[in-house]
């Protein structure tokens, strides 16, 4: 690990170019958020407002409404505004399932892996028995029976999502554990609530921050599947994944209900991964799960 | 060492990608003589009287490869399979079938009545979807060519009902997996090979009392993705593509070599209130909601090919459509309506529909709702939970596209309105009379006119909404010749033929 | 070593158990039941519950999960009311494509992910090593249902060189072996490129040049092997996953494998072949997880498996 860390410090001495460049994805992830987040001020979205008479118009038409800069979809709706309010609710998924997954993975892992024995191997046992089904096929069984709602699509992710941090964190706190400061602590007497809190956590801190980016991505890639497989949300709600599967089968005619929110969706994934690999290198880590 | 491993890797990698290279035939998966059908339903089974036997797949295998007492042609009549002549008893409660003669299975064993009467026992006993059109029926072989059903009550429509009856050899057991393998059959076709719920290939079966069809191979391939069935047409892959949306036709019908029809059919899109909920219990307020929506524009706009504004709750090629008045688009009216009846705006109406299909259609519905205050919580359902929800009425307005078979309303009016039923709250005494009454007499016109009647009160109590008459699109190769369009979705492939081309 | 692949198939065994039982859980909890479903709306109760009770499903549930753990240890999941068939032969009819799909797909994936990983890894920080980590950051950020898409329409609809969907000949594998093969390339391009660079740095290597071996000499007889160990594991984990999770691949090339098969036996409730199906992926994955571990040691003879958790 330490050797990835010096090959980067070096290369990152010698071409200052370099450094602009580490932080673009800085800048497009700001600017997502900040479309995602003041978007919605600025532009009037009404999913479940119909236009017939504006349908499947190109980039740039005139609609009743004003000029369609992305054009408009089978049913009049503005591709744009579709892009803006998206953007909110795959964030909103996707930080939401991360945290859940997070919180879950991390709690099982720090206390599977701190405490060892016959919790360790139930729980190790339990993820096994997790990850041998194909997540997609999970998610899809509890996204497609129940009542679509935004909850369901974060229930559903998180059923899976969770098992990364699990691993992570279970690693650290097993190497951890050993360590002379959390043996002093132990022999101590401290309560090991508070060894947990103050000696295993903290370190997790910084692999579970690269792991939840990437599965940020993940996440998001995910809903677009689910969606895609017209499952999981709402018709009120409104996500790339949804109008990318409204445009499905006008890839010919109107390519732009597909395609746009395609590439924003893949900038926002690209702009992820290399962040998550600059913190996976940071932070070393579990980049081998 | 390891470089060699590495090499061989990818030396089998080229060898792999050259192998797929050398298969001939390129886009045109058939040769010349036969047809390839891009299949947007799975044939599951072969088996037309078991629990998929009245599933859409599996009929259309049956009208291949079996053969029925009577079936709908392509307009809509009755046309005899196996029966050449069949007539009620002075009520209506006993149908006497008069078989073809010289009719033989593909084994070259004659069909006779002994087996049409076997096959209806096994399609009752199997207690498939459609024998619930039957029950308490019976059917005897009253001679070697004469078959008599007993139904319990006046049934004029059991000609019709029959559509969806195929006959297989007597002796067959009821889950003889074996045997619908490689079923014998008496139809146009036999089965040449049958992968479940992906291929079925058919061949001429020479015994076909009809003469054997001309094609030399149907090979059905389900091909769930619209955009892959019609690419595959577009590339030759496949001869036939049915079903298709109105948006991707304009392309179809720019091509040269596809020849597009569509043909009305028996398939409506139906929307029921839930009259036994409060809120719409008042038929003044259902009347309202179908006049707050802009039926004809969405139509117009979303199927200017293949949707007609419906003028009645049955489509117009089905015994026992009558027209009815239009229900006029006026959203000021409605609101007045629905504010003069005392709705309760702030309480969401449940729209639940069960196919992404569907979806567009439904949301244009919502939104003109919206636009006169009307909250409607837009619920897309598994098939499933759909269902299940449908019978336990736990809805407020349901969306279905209903097909009908039998091309009789008896199946749909009679079957779907009447008290007992339960299946939409709707409970009128009076339409119970006129429905039991239409589905028992024997006149046709009479039918006809009672059926009219009935449409009146349903369409005048708004029962639901009746937006629109489906028509189907089908898009075929020019090679393909002798092929007509069915109204029922199920086409027949028998007087088909391929030119050389 | 026989111990330790016995304690591993033991171990493999439980998990079996705890995927069946999951699954025999998980249908029965979604709402909506299989005679209903079969039967249709037209049918009267009396119907629902003569099929209800002739597929078993009345009973308690837990004579139904006792049923049916002993008739998995037979390996008999019962016929499927819905096809008419036993459950398990449905599922084996579909076992090849998926089978098929996943080593085209992992076959691409490891060719191509070894060689950029390679070139990428030996000169770390040169623009070779920039473009493919680029390159597969993006691979793997494409939606795969877009991707498949996109390939259906210039491969086959405009340049009309391959199929657009279904299977048969191995030119309809192309397409979605490929698809699928995407950013499986991506992951295995990154992992051998970071293993290849760590490993480049090891004293051995040094020793190697010094000794007048080429560059590409260093490469491949000294470094690869080595770098290979943690891309075997994660092939061979992702391999299993391949099985069942190629869903939406499927669904975009109408390609008849396992996943769209369970995606269509949860969407009818058909609880056998759901049943069928996981249990068979469930043994897949466990066979691969653990020749996988095996293949490990073998690779690297001081890696002990049981030290490996």
């Amino acid at each position: 690990m330490t050797a990835a860390l010096e090959l980067q410090t070096v290369t990152v001495a010698r071409t200052h170019p370099r450094r602009w460049l580490g932080r673009v994805p800085y800048f497009v992830l700001g600017l997502y958020a900040l479309v995602g987040g003041l978007g919605p001020l600025f532009v009037d979205y009404d999913p479940v407002h119909t236009s017939l008479q504006d349908r499947l118009r190109s980039p740039g038409s005139e609609v009743s409404t004003g000029t369609a800069w992305l054009g408009t979809d089978a049913l009049g709706r503005d591709v744009l505004a579709q892009i803006v309010y998206g953007a909110r609710t795959s964030v909103v998924i996707g930080v939401c399932t991360v945290l859940v997954a997070c919180v879950v993975g991390v709690a099982v892992g720090t206390v599977a892996g701190y405490f060892r024995g016959w919790l360790d191997t139930i729980l190790a046992r339990g993820i096994d028995i997790l990850l041998a089904f194909p997540a997609i096929l999970l998610t899809i069984v509890i996204a497609g029976a129940f009542e679509r709602s935004v909850l369901l699509v974060v229930t559903a992710l998180s059923a899976t999502a969770w098992i990364s941090f699990a691993r992570v964190t279970r690693g650290i706190a097993l190497s951890l554990r050993e360590r002379a400061w959390v043996d002093a602590a132990r022999v101590l007497g401290v309560p090991r609530r508070a060894i947990l809190g103050r000696h295993i956590l903290p370190f997790t801190i910084g692999p579970v921050v690269a792991l939840a980016t990437l599965e940020f991505a993940l996440v998001v890639l995910a809903e677009a599947g689910l969606s895609f497989l017209g499952i999981g949300l709402p018709n009120s709600a409104v996500s790339w994944g949804q109008t990318i599967a409204n445009g499905k089968q006008y890839l010919e005619s109107a390519w732009w209900i597909s395609a746009l929110p395609g590439i924003a969706l893949s900038v926002l994934i690209v702009n992820i991964g290399i962040l998550g690999d600059q913190l996976t290198a940071r932070y070393g880590r579990g980049h081998l799960n | 060492m390891r470089k060699s491993l590495l090499y061989g890797l990818a030396v089998a990698a080229v060898v792999l990608a050259g192998c797929s290279d050398a298969t001939t035939g390129g886009g045109s998966g058939s040769g010349s003589g036969s047809i390839t059908v891009a299949g947007t339903y799975p044939i599951e089974s072969l088996d037309p009287h078991g629990a998929q036997g009245g599933g859409t797949g599996t009929q259309l295998a049956a009208r291949e490869i079996y053969s029925r007492l009577v079936g709908p042609g392509t307009d809509g009549k009755l046309k005899g399979d196996l029966a050449t002549e069949w007539k009620p008893n002075a009520d209506a409660t006993e149908w006497t079938f008069t078989l073809r003669s010289g009719v033989r299975f593909s084994d070259g064993k004659p069909v006779t009545a002994n087996d049409v009467a076997a096959s209806f026992k096994r399609f009752m006993d199997l207690k498939g979807t459609n024998t619930a059109n039957f029950t308490g029926y019976t059917m005897t072989a009253t001679s070697d060519t004469q078959v008599v059903m007993k139904a319990t009550k006046s049934d004029a429509a059991v000609p019709g009902k029959l559509a969806t009856f195929y006959v297989i050899p007597a002796g067959v057991g009821p889950d003889d997996t074996a045997f619908f393998q490689k079923p014998v059959g008496s139809g146009p076709f036999t089965v040449d090979s049958f992968t479940p719920s992906q291929t079925l290939a058919l061949v001429p079966n020479a015994q076909y009392y009809g003469g054997a069809p001309k094609v030399s191979k149907v090979t059905i391939k389900k091909m769930p993705e619209l955009a892959a069935r019609l690419t595959a047409l577009r590339t030759g892959e496949a001869d036939v593509v049915w079903g298709i949306p109105d948006d991707q036709l304009g392309e179809l019908q720019g091509d040269s070599k596809l020849t597009v029809e569509t043909v009305p059919s028996t398939a409506v899109f139906t929307m029921w209130f839930n009259s036994s909920i409060p809120a719409l219990k008042d038929a003044k307020v259902r009347r309202a909601l179908w006049q707050a929506v802009d039926f004809d524009t969405i139509v117009k706009q979303l199927y200017p090919q293949t949707g007609s504004l419906s003028d009645a709750p049955v489509s117009p090629i089905t015994l026992g459509y009558v027209k009815q008045q239009p229900v006029g688009y006026d959203p000021d009216a409605a609101k007045a309506a629905l504010t003069a009846a005392g709705f309760d705006f702030s309480k969401k109406l449940r729209l639940q529909f069960a196919n992404a299909e569907f979806r567009q259609f439904n949301q244009a519905v919502v939104s003109d709702l919206q636009k006169i205050g009307v909250q409607v919580d837009l619920l897309e359902k598994e098939q499933a939970v759909f269902t299940k929800d449908l019978l336990a009425l736990n809805w407020d307005i349901n969306f279905q596209q209903l097909s009908n078979p039998t091309f009789d309303a008896a199946n749909t009016l009679g079957r779907l309105y009447p008290c007992a039923a339960k299946r939409n709250g709707y409970c009128n005494p009076e339409l119970d009379q006129l429905l039991s009454k239409a589905g028992s007499s024997p006149d046709e016109a009479e039918r006809t006119k009672l059926y009219g009647e009935a449409s009146q009160i349903i369409w005048q109590d708004a029962v639901g909404m009746f937006p629109m008459a489906v028509k189907y699109a089908y898009a075929w190769n020019n090679r393909l010749q002798g092929f007509s369009p069915d109204p029922n979705g199920l086409p027949d492939f028998a007087t088909a033929q391929v030119n050389g081309s | 070593m026989i111990r330790v692949v016995v304690k591993r198939l033991l171990i493999g065994v439980l998990v079996m158990w705890g995927a069946a039982s999951l699954i025999f859980l998980i249908v029965r909890v979604v709402p909506g039941d299989p005679a209903t479903i079969l039967l249709g709306p037209d049918a009267d109760q009396q119907q629902i519950d003569e099929l209800t009770a002739r597929l078993g499903l009345d009973d308690p549930k837990i004579v139904q999960y006792g049923r049916y753990l002993a008739d998995a240890a037979r390996f008999d999941f019962g016929d499927s009311y819905r096809l008419g068939r036993p459950a398990m032969d449905a599922v084996l009819e579909r076992l090849p494509a998926s089978v098929e799909l996943m080593l085209t797909a992992t076959l691409i994936a490891v060719v191509l992910g070894i060689s950029l990983g390679l070139l990428a890894g030996a000169r770390p920080g040169r623009l070779l090593d920039r473009v493919v980590s680029g390159g597969t950051i993006a691979l793997q950020s494409f939606p795969t249902f877009w991707v498949g898409i996109m390939l259906i329409l210039v491969f086959a609809l405009t340049l009309g060189v391959l199929p657009s969907a279904g299977s048969g000949t191995p030119r309809h594998l192309v397409l979605p072996a490929v698809t699928l093969a995407l950013p499986f390339t991506a992951i295995v391009a990154r992992l051998t490129r970071t293993s290849v660079a760590e490993t480049m740095r090891e004293p051995y290597i040094q020793t190697a040049r010094s000794k007048g071996l080429t560059e590409p000499q260093v490469l491949t007889g000294h470094a690869l092997r080595n770098s290979l160990i943690p891309v075997v594991t994660i092939v061979g984990l992702h391999m299993g996953g391949l099985i069942g999770g190629a869903v939406i691949v499927e669904n975009v090339f109408a390609w008849p494998g396992l996943g769209s098969l369970i995606v269509d036996a949860v969407a009818s409730r058909d609880y056998e072949v759901v049943q069928a199906a996981t249990f068979l992926i469930a043994g897949v994955v466990m066979v691969f997880n653990l020749l996988a571990d095996l293949l490990y040691t073998q690779l690297d003879p001081r890696i002990k498996l049981d030290g490996v958790s």
